[in-house]
């Protein structure tokens, strides 16, 4: 795993252990570790979700388009993996501050 | 998490700002008992961002993030949260689009039958506006709610990750009074009703009974538009949301700009 992914990931394990506070897998979060089955995410949980993502990283990660594309349903077969890969593509993208 | 306090009540709202050049303002209104604004953050919020929407999202009083009171739970009640929330939280002067889902369609025509010149549009999904016929219903509603969800614990059994959206719902029906007062609500004249003058949008499931109350409001407000989904029931927005978002963005466009 890129090491820029290894970074996300450690990001987004915080943020999720946060918004599901007591709730939270006892387990690693791994690339693998889907949002509905392993964490037993809520739709509710996706907005807090989204709102971290948005103080974290700003307007460089649009974490509502990538769900719009996925349907509610569908949401929560959604990986972690598939989050980190779209957080670290999206911050490629974004100027490096000079 | 964004908590505010407005009318008496600590409600969770949410904001996603416009791509591009702003067109106006969505207030998106999410539905009674199980629902919160993620039916419509997970669906609608961003393509109407992209359609170049500020779109303003909240948990109803009782529900989602918001305070539970123990009391306060009549449309009007409803309707003063969103009237404060748009007022001193989110400093909204222009008209703004007012979009439903169920009951917040209800709040939503509520909304515009007291302030018609602040709405300049309606988008409400399976809902009707505040009429006996639909009250009558929704009294019924609350009442199986209340039964279904009396025994939490055998439906976090069967279904795990609809564990804590069905306990609040729970403790809404069995530790407050909107049971008693939602449906008892005083509900604004019909011609307050047939004064709101901006366009409507209805949608529809073919196979939920709210479309039976399709011709009163079509008879209160014969400017609205109603589009029946075929093959989906009362949850359309969550089961057929390309369907529900095809047929918003291409209504906004046919008036908005």
């Amino acid at each position: 795993m890129p090491s820029d992914q290894t970074a996300v990931l450690a990001d987004v394990d915080t943020m999720l252990r946060d918004v599901l506070g007591d709730f939270g897998p006892d387990a690693e979060i791994t690339m693998d570790t889907t949002f509905r089955d392993d964490l037993g995410m809520e739709s509710l949980d996706v907005v807090s979700l989204a709102g971290r993502l948005q103080a974290r990283y700003g307007n460089s990660v649009n974490f509502a388009l990538f769900v719009s594309t996925f349907d509610v349903a569908s949401v929560g077969e959604l990986t972690v993996g598939r989050l980190v890969e779209y957080i670290a593509e999206s911050l490629d993208k974004v100027p490096a501050a000079s | 998490m964004t908590i505010v306090h407005v009318n008496g009540v600590d409600l969770h709202v949410e904001e996603v700002a416009p791509i591009g050049d702003q067109t106006g303002t969505a207030v998106l209104v999410h539905g009674m008992t199980t629902d919160s604004m993620a039916s419509w953050f997970l669906t609608l919020a961003h393509p109407l961002a992209q359609a170049g929407l500020r779109v303003l999202l909240y948990d109803l009083r009782g529900h989602g993030h918001s305070e539970r009171p123990a009391t306060g739970y009549r449309l009007d009640d409803f309707v003063d949260d969103l009237e404060a929330l748009l007022a001193e939280h989110w400093k909204v002067d222009g008209p703004v689009h007012l979009f439903g889902n169920s009951f917040g369609g209800t709040v939503a025509f509520s909304y515009a039958a007291r302030h018609p010149a602040r709405v300049a549009g309606i988008v409400a999904i399976e809902s009707a506006p505040p009429t006996a016929a639909w009250f009558g219903r929704m009294a019924r509603r609350l009442a199986r709610a209340a039964e279904t969800l009396a025994d939490v614990e055998a439906i976090v059994d069967k279904r795990p990750l609809f564990a804590r959206r069905a306990r609040t719902a729970s403790a809404l029906l069995a530790e407050t009074s909107i049971g008693a007062e939602l449906p008892n609500s005083v509900l604004c004249d019909p011609a307050a009703i047939a004064a709101i003058d901006c366009p409507v949008l209805c949608l529809y499931g073919a196979d939920s009974a709210v479309r039976e109350l399709a011709a009163e409001t079509e008879r209160l407000l014969p400017q609205s538009r109603h589009v029946v989904v075929e093959g989906f029931g009362h949850t359309l927005l969550i089961d057929a949301t390309d369907q529900v978002r095809a047929e918003v963005l291409a209504w906004l466009l046919s008036y908005v700009r």
